[in-house]
């Protein structure tokens, strides 16, 4: 995967503040980061460290106070808000701890609300297909365990063959086994995807499987590590 | 100090005030409704209730040729009469030098000063006339409307003879509320008007020295008026009776009282309806409305509130709502009640208006509202507040949804995903559904139950003056004169066609049901005013027996081939048993046709006529009208155009007031409801929205969404809604139904559509107003929460 090309994100100095009543919160505090495409990257971090502002940033869903943050040639921080709507549309598959699935859809047709939209979208029996969902398509959310929900979410996101993966707390509902299951699939649609992928975790163990791990604190990238050998999804156990 | 529940409830209340202001609404307009059509109502009719009483108006009515004024004392003694006045009263042309036309005068002789016992007359300006004087009191419209000032002189053409009459006073009276001239279908008081003369001027003229012709009495209470007028009848019979009649049956009463009567129908009918669409719809609003609310509760009783203390909180939610409803609907109602009364009353010329207030339909319209609203919210609760607070805190258990159409699997691969959404959301809950559906379609109901009347009052008119009386005047004799008469009429000048017509007081009866009508004779074949059928086509007069209208043939139960009896209450007197040959449409009135020949030859008068009617040339009006100025045979002449732009002014108008004030209430109701409906959905669907944002899809895409589900609400709701409207209309034009108008049960397909665009209207604004709020969803905090 590693192609050695331009980088998919160059953020530099990137700095978020909200104001909430009188205090100002500095969410993040000048930002440096790069992803290469293809590349798989866990993010680590405490709550309130800045992570998931990081990532909703870089993912088009929020604006930054001040700095720089690039997807290819796309400027996301000066961005208007159908520019970031066409950003999310055509370029990046999300994933959430909640699956935030549409209810009175079926998994198959929970996938084809995002294939209908995009703009190369693989077919949505594939992407189900993908995460080891090809008998349970014509079930509703509510007929579905949380692990097949987050698996249906995962096909969601990477139907419309994105860029880009970003991922917050995928594993944070779900128990060990089912978790394990989910980072297969996630693994498996990086590698066959190609796209990048960014997850927020919690949970350590989760770093194992990564190419690198990118550590917040307080606001700014504390470190970053390098796996000198990724671990597969069931090697790992939390 | 003020409670944190409390708190809680006025912060809530601030959050979702445009919601609580629809609903508050909604509900201001059922009440107001209610109030106003019944304040209106009860206002005037006391003030018509102490107009007669403090003038006298008499309870029974004769007409007569002569009888010598010794005859009073008869009448007098007949058993359960308290007063007795006789008069002399003839109707004559005027000659008013503000107009071409003649206008008539019915001239009403005025016993002296203070000496009036019945019909007694409110003198407006001026003073009476003195006796043995030229001096006259004028009707305040007929005043007004020719600018007859004190000391005026207007040319009456009295017995023949011109005669300058000086108006020394305008004056009103219980007995000529509405004035119409004979013939005439409407009143118009440009073209007549009564003027008081001292009898001892008018009876001279009329050679009716010591005697009188028309008679008024008061009865004792209690006493059956029919048993009286029969002994006024015997009494009378020998003098030229045309046959006394009770008030119901008198000419200015019974306008008022189908007047009355519509606005009563409408006060009875309309609120009601709206009281109830408005109740419903509350409650539907507040329901979803307080459901949205589940994690709260949970919370609370979590916290240790009882279940109770939970609906009493949302329970003082509702209650402030409702409370503001309330007070707006009858504060609107009230203001919008004394508007209708004053315009009525100044429309009627009452001298004074009296206002009532009933407590009662306050407590009725507040507490109707309240009950609903509470009804509601406490249903709402109830599901969520005996809940323990764990699995009330808890999201509610995630739906299971159903495919539509299980048997064609993968049919709904044809469709859009979001086109899939939609239905399965409106299939979901099919309750909710349905109850939006109605919601929405009583919303369409009310305003096709408001609007229809304007079309069909179209169509009324329509009828009567395009296609049934199409003459453009008529004329009506003093007294009836040979067929020869028709052709000296045929050569005054601008008259194109004149056909004639005999017109006789006559009471038809069937069993105990009677009614006075006057029974038209017309020629064979006539062009001019013609007799539709129920099909509107015209009906040639049979040879033998009568056509009667099916207002008339509704009220007697008479039906074509019955016999019925025709009591002529004219001339010889005599009673006929007469066949019904057909039954024609008529709106106006209760209407009788014969063949003119045959008519004669009833009456055994040999070929007479009353008048003619005339078809005009439009050029030579002038020339006509100072011709008929100086004829003394002719007693009026109504002008068609005149009839139908006052048939507009009298019954339109009213009708039309009250119907806007309707309209716009009905348009306030379906606003209220949509918006409600938009705003609910948004709520329950936002968290489901902002998750499509994020996955790219734009806010345009999100917004039909939500509207989509909106739009389908809407149009499924119309087609229900045009029904429930149209049953709506029918049960108006029942209780519209007087003797005196029938009200024809017409809705244009403009109706439907005018409901329909006011409440597409009221969604595409609130749509609008959701639009804005999918706009601000806030993307990020779906992705922390759990739902």
């Amino acid at each position: 995967m590693d192609s050695g090309s331009a980088p998919v994100f160059r953020v530099s100095g990137l700095c978020k503040a909200y104001r909430t009543g009188e205090v100002e919160v500095h969410a993040l505090r000048g930002v440096d980061f790069a992803a290469k495409a293809g590349e798989f990257i866990v993010i680590l971090g405490p709550s309130g460290s800045g992570k998931s502002t990081f990532l909703n940033i870089i993912g088009g869903l929020d604006r930054a106070t001040s700095g720089e943050a690039r997807f290819r040639d796309h400027d996301l921080t000066g961005a208007s808000e159908g520019a970031l709507t066409r950003y999310r549309r055509d370029h990046v598959g999300f994933i959430f701890q909640f699956y935030n699935l549409v209810p009175s859809l079926t998994a198959l047709e929970n996938v084809r609300l995002v294939t209908e939209i995009a703009s190369r979208p693989m077919k949505p029996e594939a992407a189900l297909a993908l995460v080891g969902l090809e008998d349970r398509m014509d079930h509703f959310p509510a007929q579905l365990s949380g692990g097949e929900q987050q698996r249906v979410a995962i096909a969601r996101a990477i139907a419309k063959q994105p860029d880009v993966l970003l991922c917050d707390e995928p594993t944070g509902a779900l128990d060990s086994t089912t978790g394990i299951r989910v980072l297969e699939a996630l693994t498996r649609a990086n590698a066959e995807t190609g796209a990048t992928t960014l997850v927020i975790t919690h949970n350590a163990a989760i770093a194992e499987i990564a190419d690198r791990v990118v550590h917040f604190a307080n606001g700014t990238i504390a470190r970053e590590l390098k796996n000198a050998s990724r671990k597969q999804p069931s090697e790992v156990s939390w | 100090m003020i409670r944190a529940l409390d708190r809680k409830m006025l912060r809530d209340l601030r959050r979702l005030w445009p919601q609580a202001l629809a609903i508050a609404l909604v509900m201001a307009a059922g009440v107001a409704t209610l109030v106003l059509g019944v304040g209106a109502y009860q206002s005037l009719s006391a003030t018509r209730e102490h107009y007669y009483q403090s003038n006298h108006f008499a309870d029974a009515f004769a007409s007569l040729t002569r009888a010598p004024l010794l005859l009073k004392r008869d009448i007098e003694a007949i058993n359960g009469v308290a007063a007795v006045e006789t008069r002399v009263e003839k109707v004559a042309l005027a000659d008013l030098p503000d107009m071409s036309e003649p206008a008539s005068v019915l001239l009403v002789s005025l016993p002296e000063t203070g000496r009036q016992v019945l019909n007694r007359v409110y003198l407006r300006s001026g003073r009476l006339p003195e006796p043995q004087t030229d001096e006259a009191v004028a009707s305040v419209g007929f005043a007004k409307a020719h600018g007859l000032a004190e000391g005026g002189v207007i040319r009456v053409l009295i017995n023949g003879r011109q005669r300058g009459i000086r108006i020394v006073g305008t004056a009103l009276s219980p007995e000529f509320i509405y004035t119409l001239g004979p013939g005439a279908l409407m009143p118009d008081e440009r073209r007549f008007g009564i003027v008081w003369l001292p009898d001892t001027v008018l009876a001279p003229a009329y050679n009716l020295d010591g005697a009188f012709n028309a008679l008024a009495v008061s009865l004792v209470r209690g006493v059956n008026p029919e048993t009286v007028i029969a002994s006024i009848d015997r009494l009378l019979d020998r003098y030229g009776g045309q046959g006394a009649y009770p008030r119901k049956d008198q000419q200015s009463h019974a306008f008022l009282d189908a007047e009355l009567q519509q606005l009563q129908a409408m006060s009875r009918i309309l609120p009601p309806i709206f009281l109830l669409v408005s109740a419903f719809l509350v409650n539907m609003t507040l329901s979803r409305l307080i459901s949205l609310e589940r994690e709260q509760i949970g919370l609370l009783k979590a916290m240790g509130y009882s279940s109770f203390a939970v609906v009493r909180h949302y329970g003082g939610f509702v209650t402030v709502i409702a409370l503001g409803g309330i007070v707006i609907g009858l504060g609107a109602g009230v203001w919008l009640g004394v508007g209708l009364a004053k315009l009525y009353a100044r429309f009627f010329s009452f001298p004074f208006l009296v206002f009532t207030r009933d407590p009662a339909v306050y407590g009725i319209a507040a507490g109707a509202t309240y009950a609903a609203a509470l009804f509601g919210a406490v249903n709402a609760v109830r599901e969520v507040a005996w809940l323990s607070p764990a699995v009330a805190m808890a999201p509610p258990a995630p739906q299971h949804y159903r495919k539509l159409l299980s048997f064609m699997p993968r049919l709904h691969l044809h469709f859009r995903q979001s086109t899939v959404m939609v239905t399965r959301h409106l299939t979901h809950w099919p309750f909710r559904t349905t109850t939006s559906i109605l919601g929405v379609a009583l919303s369409v109901a009310i305003l096709v139950g408001s609007l229809w009347s304007f079309g069909s009052i179209d169509h009324m008119i329509d009828i009567t003056f395009r296609r049934s009386d199409r003459q453009d005047a008529a004329i009506t004799f003093t007294e009836v004169r040979p067929q020869s008469a028709l052709y000296d009429v045929r050569r005054l000048p601008g008259v194109m066609r004149a056909e004639p017509f005999r017109a006789v007081a006559v009471k038809f009866s069937n069993g105990a049901v009677e009614r006075r009508v006057s029974l038209v004779g017309r020629e064979h074949g006539a062009g001019l005013a013609r007799v539709l059928d129920g099909d509107l086509r015209p009906v040639t007069l049979p040879e033998r027996g009568v056509v009667i209208s099916d207002s008339l043939a509704h009220l007697l139960r008479l039906r074509t081939g019955d016999m019925v009896t025709v009591s002529v209450l004219e001339g010889r007197r005599k009673t006929h048993l007469v066949p019904v040959s057909a039954i024609v449409t008529g709106f106006i009135g209760l209407t009788a046709y014969m063949d003119i020949e045959a008519m004669n030859r009833l009456l055994e008068e040999g070929p007479v006529i009353s008048g003619t009617y005339l078809a005009l040339d439009a050029s030579k009006h002038d020339e006509l009208f100072s011709t008929l100025k100086a004829t003394p045979a002719a007693s009026f002449i109504s002008l068609q155009y005149i009839a139908l732009q006052k048939f507009r002014e009298t019954l339109a108008q009213n009708v039309n007031i009250m119907i806007s004030v309707y309209a716009t209430l009905a348009a306030i109701i379906a606003f209220g409801v949509v918006y409600n409906f938009a705003r609910i959905s948004l709520s329950e669907q936002g968290r489901e929205m902002a998750s499509l944002r994020v996955l790219g899809f734009t806010k345009a895409e999100i917004s039909a969404l939500l509207l989509g589900e909106l739009a389908i609400v809407v149009l499924l709701a119309q087609p229900l809604g045009w029904g429930l409207g149209y049953v709506f209309a029918y049960v108006m034009t029942e209780g519209f139904r007087t003797e005196l108008y029938r009200v024809p049960l017409v809705v244009n397909r403009n109706v439907y559509a005018w409901a329909s665009l006011i409440v597409f209207a009221a969604t595409a604004i609130s749509g609008l107003i959701v639009r804005r709020r999918v706009d601000r969803l806030d993307m990020i905090e779906v992705l922390k929460t759990r739902e």
